[in-house]
């Protein structure tokens, strides 16, 4: 049965951002591969045109004024935040800045 | 033991309205209902302490409604303020929503009782809810069979009488199929008929939140109160407020019906087919018209929907990254730890699966080859389907293409999930609504259920339809059935 | 190390000028506590959807205007997709495929004349978090998180520091006066990346990415900096690789951010939760009959009303002043004007950091006090007695003049002072007579004396001379 290489699932995994063991590694190999060849039978298909459907909404977007609403509490905005100081939610240091 | 329950939502209506029972009544029969069959592991997180309290406070209230104090469960993708909603996830096992869901506020204001969250598919990736981080829920037909999913839980419950409404959502069949497999009605409503703020979303352009109820009357009134545009959805439709229960008892005599050839071609058991056959001879001889059609890439469905579904997957469950919410990987040694061992363990495989080839599907020249084709092949289904409306007044087919399976079947095969959803996938493309009407049962008395599609926003003659067939199949939906008796 | 030739490119980042964000109503506000300015949207919360602010529609078509492009009047948002703790969604909504306008151009002025650089294109987007630094940690404020922005592309056009820091200055200028953005660099509503390379040839070579440029001037000098940077390394023979650096202002240096990987995998795809959003002719046409006065159209003005080069370039420097003349052309003397609002009143605002609107110098006293000078009834030492009192008091100013009890001088007690003076010195009155016109200034300044500065300066010297000639 065919196989994604490693490094395939790899760079999805890193695209994804998800860690993999090397069990998994193995496991996506053959699941991954599987859902592509699916997901390829797109390349058969003739005869379609150009139009995208964006939404199977037909209307416009309707806009919003600008007008001022409800904001939240910094205590409340911060609630669900597994790692805050003060008032700020705290990650490990940003390297790329 | 009472059995309020039991009764149509307009009977306890009446007897609320005249103070014959109290809404704390129904609160208590539907925890000690759901507590006597927690072995259907409905439910994820149930609302006990404030579900009483709210009834007590209605008691001082005026019944102003047919839904007031009406208990009703909500999928766990439907955020609740100061509900846990996890999606049935555990990077969202502890999480508690800070604000509501429109359709929560909408049903707030009817004064409806929420009893629970019940129980999905991950994030409602998955067709059998086995992908729940909190373990399947079970068919009331027959313990050891799937509920469908993803909405596996919201089927369930109602299904085996312990609530008499819920809400779905339904992304590619999420509504529907699990209604086929527990023997109940699931409407999914036309894109954007109700609004999608505050439904976790899986695929934006997909995802449609709708009832799930015991007969087609109270799926109708449950999408009365539900539905409507929504300011703080951008996709929801500018459609007047309509009764969707007003064409229910109408004749149906020289309506025009389609079945498109591959929703009956050897995909389907013929178990499901002679059933569905069976509803065919009925309707003709009720005076409808039904052919025997083709519907031009409705065979590439499943393909475009993993294509799209995947790909706006892999966008919408970007958030979830340890940083403002939910699971997060304890003391990682920098930034990217954090992400990659936060996805690792707080997402399961089903979902890791699809996001990583939602990824792939995106990357660099693939976001041509495979997702702008399917956007415009998608395009293509949609007016192919808009030309059988043009001549039919519905589209029609088997649900499921088996009645529902051993929860002990393997399910790792990728695909499964997909297949599973094959006669309920195009409707999701196109944005039309479709229900799931319970048309018979199998040898072993499970459930199969016949979809009815229509045109987008004419869900009032799906009503229509199914409510006839509803009078005159008479079938017994009770899973309890002798029981009962 | 003449015959490099550099090539510029810039992709400016400015905050539109809007109350509340691009997607969720929360408020637009600069400096306030973290995390005061948010809500459910741009948290990023599950559940949650945008909504389309109109005021970034109509601000991002004016940006596109004023920049002369080409407008895509259907267009949709984009999902561009990476991960950043300041990046709330793991996806930016902004626009790949359809930039509200393409195509368009910047004129400047250069040593050879008018140069026109070409915008690629200008998008509308959302805003990220700002992030603080410490040794371990970052934290985050999303206030910022979706303040609207546009960003603006040029293509590779700029072959100089010199132009380059035009083309900013231009661009500044048109957004500022157009009221996109404030365009404050400091307060980072204006942000400059500069691409810049340098070749031999017309191929051009890897390109360096300078970020993090604090004012437009420090454009001029990151992009110096890279210049030699690059030459001195090819003179050495060595190549490098395509790469992100950051301007450091105290070593007035570049410093190597990161190397930059394959090619960026954004991951674009239409963005679902909000539909096409057409724009139509009627809607453009209005937009483009509101937008504000250019910079350039008030130059014009200003020229013609005799104001000379150095202060117009000093009112178009500041809006306020420039609006603030603007009301009142035609019906004063803008020279005047001008000469006060950049003089006296500019320092007594600078003094008390006020602004105008602060004072009570009304309109009316503001019209009054610049025709008396113009017409000679007062001059421009009483000008400085009364200021203080135009600025804080209700008065009027004949009251405040009559206060300070100013009187304007008759011809006739100016004309026998001057004949005093003419009388009671009569050696300079003679050297004049001799051709010395120096001593006219001495003359005048005993008159001045005598008058107590209550008399016009060019009227006394019409008559001092008409005097001396008899």
């Amino acid at each position: 049965m065919e196989k994604l290489s490693k490094e395939e699932v790899l760079h999805v995994a890193n695209l994804a951002r998800i860690n993999l063991s090397d069990d998994e590694i193995e496991k996506y190999r053959v699941d991954l591969k599987k859902l592509i060849d699916e997901i390829d039978k797109i390349k058969d298909i003739k005869g379609y045109d150009d139009d995208l459907m964006i939404s199977p909404v037909e209307y416009n977007t309707e806009l919003r004024p600008d007008k001022e609403g409800k904001m939240l509490d910094y205590k409340k905005a911060l609630e669900n935040a597994p790692h805050k100081t003060g008032n700020f939610v705290e990650v490990p240091v940003m390297l790329n800045e | 033991m009472s059995k309020y329950l039991d009764l149509s939502i307009k009977e306890i209506n009446k007897l609320l309205k005249d103070k014959k029972i109290k809404p704390i009544d129904l609160v208590n029969e539907v925890f000690e209902r759901i507590e006597s069959n927690s072995d259907l592991n409905c439910f994820i997180t149930l609302n006990k302490e404030e579900a009483i309290k709210k009834a007590k406070e209605l008691e001082s209230k005026e019944v102003d409604n047919i839904f007031f104090g009406i208990p009703i469960a909500i999928k766990d993708n439907i955020c609740t303020e100061g509900l846990r909603t996890t999606c049935a996830s555990k990077i969202l096992e502890n999480f508690v929503p800070i604000y509501n869901a429109t359709v929560i506020d909408k049903i707030n204001e009817k004064n409806m009782i929420i009893v629970g969250k019940t129980n999905m598919d991950e994030f409602a990736m998955g067709s059998c809810s086995k992908t729940s981080y909190f373990k399947a829920p079970h068919n009331p037909w027959n313990k050891d069979k799937i509920t469908g999913g993803s909405s596996g839980g919201s089927a369930a419950c109602v299904s085996g009488r312990l609530v008499p409404l819920s809400l779905g959502s339904d992304t590619g069949g999420s509504i529907r199929q699990p209604a086929a497999h527990c023997g109940i009605v699931g409407m999914k409503p036309t894109y954007g008929r109700v609004s999608r703020y505050g439904l976790v979303a899986f695929a934006s352009s997909l995802d449609q939140i709708g009832p799930m109820t015991r007969n087609v009357e109270e799926n109708a009134e449950l999408l009365n109160i539900i539905c409507g545009k929504d300011e703080k959805d951008l996709t929801s439709a500018r459609k007047d407020v309509e009764d969707f229960t007003r064409l229910i008892g109408k004749d149906i005599n020289k309506m025009k019906i389609a079945v498109p050839n591959y929703f009956v071609s050897d995909i389907v058991s013929k178990e499901v087919l002679d059933n569905f056959n069976k509803t065919v001879e009925l309707l003709k001889k009720s005076g409808c018209t039904v052919d025997y059609i083709d519907i031009k890439y409705l065979e590439n469905a499943v393909t475009l929907y993993q294509i799209i579904a995947m790909g706006e997957a892999s966008g919408n469950l970007a958030r979830f990254d340890g940083v403002k919410y939910g699971y997060s990987y304890e003391n990682p040694k920098d930034l990217e730890e954090l992400y990659t061992k936060t996805r690792q363990i707080g997402f399961g495989d089903e979902v890791k699966r699809r996001i990583m080839v939602g990824s792939f599907i995106l990357s660099g020249e693939n976001a041509k080859i495979y997702y702008d084709k399917a956007l415009s092949i998608r395009d293509d289904i949609k007016k192919s389907f808009d030309k059988v409306f043009e001549k039919y007044d519905f589209i029609i087919g088997p649900t499921t293409t088996t009645p529902a399976y051993d929860i002990k079947e393997d399910s790792t095969d990728p695909l499964k999930a997909f297949m599973d959803d094959v006669l309920v996938i195009p409707v999701n493309m196109a944005g039309l609504p479709g229900l799931n009407l319970p048309i018979g049962f199998s040898k072993d008395k499970l459930p199969i259920g016949m979809h009815i599609v229509s045109k987008r926003f004419e869900e009032a003659k799906i009503y229509q339809l199914a409510s006839f067939l509803e009078k005159e199949l008479k079938l017994n939906l009770d899973p309890r059935g002798d029981k009962n008796e | 190390m003449n015959n490099y030739k550099t090539t510029v490119g810039i992709e400016v980042h400015a905050e539109l000028k809007t109350k509340t964000k691009i997607f969720s109503d929360s408020a637009n506000h600069y400096g306030k506590m973290a995390n005061t300015c948010t809500n459910v949207i741009d948290l990023g919360y599950p559940g949650t959807l945008p909504t389309m602010n109109e005021e970034v529609i109509r601000l991002g078509l004016r940006a596109a205007l004023v920049l002369n492009c080409e407008i895509n009047k259907h267009m949709h948002f984009d999902r561009k997709n990476y991960f950043y703790p300041d990046n709330p969604k793991n996806y930016q909504i902004t626009q790949n495929r359809t930039p509200i306008g393409v195509n368009g151009y910047v004129e400047i002025d250069t040593d050879n004349g008018k140069k026109k650089i070409r915008i690629h294109d200008i998008h509308i987007e959302e805003d990220t978090c700002k992030s603080i630094h410490a040794e371990k940690k970052s934290m985050l404020d999303y206030n910022r998180a979706g303040v609207p922005l546009v960003e603006i592309v040029t293509e590779a056009d700029m072959n100089s520091a010199e132009e380059a820091v035009k083309y900013l200055e231009k661009l500044r200028e048109l957004l500022l006066y157009a009221d996109v953005s404030d365009c404050k660099i400091e307060e980072g509503s204006m942000r400059c990346d500069c691409n810049v390379s340098v070749s031999k040839t017309d191929k051009l070579n890897t390109k360096v990415e300078v970020k993090n440029i604090g004012s437009i001037s420090n454009v001029g000098v990151a992009i110096k900096y890279e210049e030699d940077r690059q030459i001195a390394l090819y003179e050495k023979g060595e190549t490098f690789k395509e790469q992100t650096r950051r301007f450091d202002d105290k070593t007035m240096s570049t410093i190597l951010m990161r190397v930059k990987e394959t090619g960026n995998d954004y991951r674009y795809f239409p963005e679902p939760d909000i539909p096409f959003i057409d724009l139509t002719e009627e809607y453009i046409k209005e937009t483009k009959e509101n937008i504000p006065m250019s910079a350039d159209e008030r130059r014009e003005i200003y020229r013609k009303a005799g104001i000379n080069e150095i202060n117009i370039g000093k009112i178009i420097q500041n809006r306020t002043i420039s609006d603030y003349l603007n009301k009142f052309n035609n019906r004063i003397n803008l020279v005047i004007a001008s000469n006060l609002l950049l003089g006296d009143i500019a320092a007594y605002l600078n003094k008390y950091e006020m602004v105008l609107e602060d004072t009570k110098c009304t309109d009316e006293k503001f019209i009054d006090v610049v025709n008396y000078l113009d017409k000679g009834k007062i001059n421009s030492k009483i000008f400085k007695v009364i200021l203080d009192d135009i600025m804080e008091s209700d008065s009027s100013i004949d009251e405040i003049l009559e206060n300070h009890n100013i009187k304007e001088m008759s011809e006739e007690e100016l004309i026998s002072i001057i004949e005093n003076v003419i009388d009671s010195n009569s050696k300079m009155v003679n050297d004049y007579k001799n051709g010395n016109e120096r001593v006219l200034k001495g003359l005048m300044g005993l008159i001045m004396k005598e008058t107590g500065g209550n008399a016009n300066p060019e009227l006394v010297t019409k008559k001092l001379v008409e005097l001396l000639k008899k």
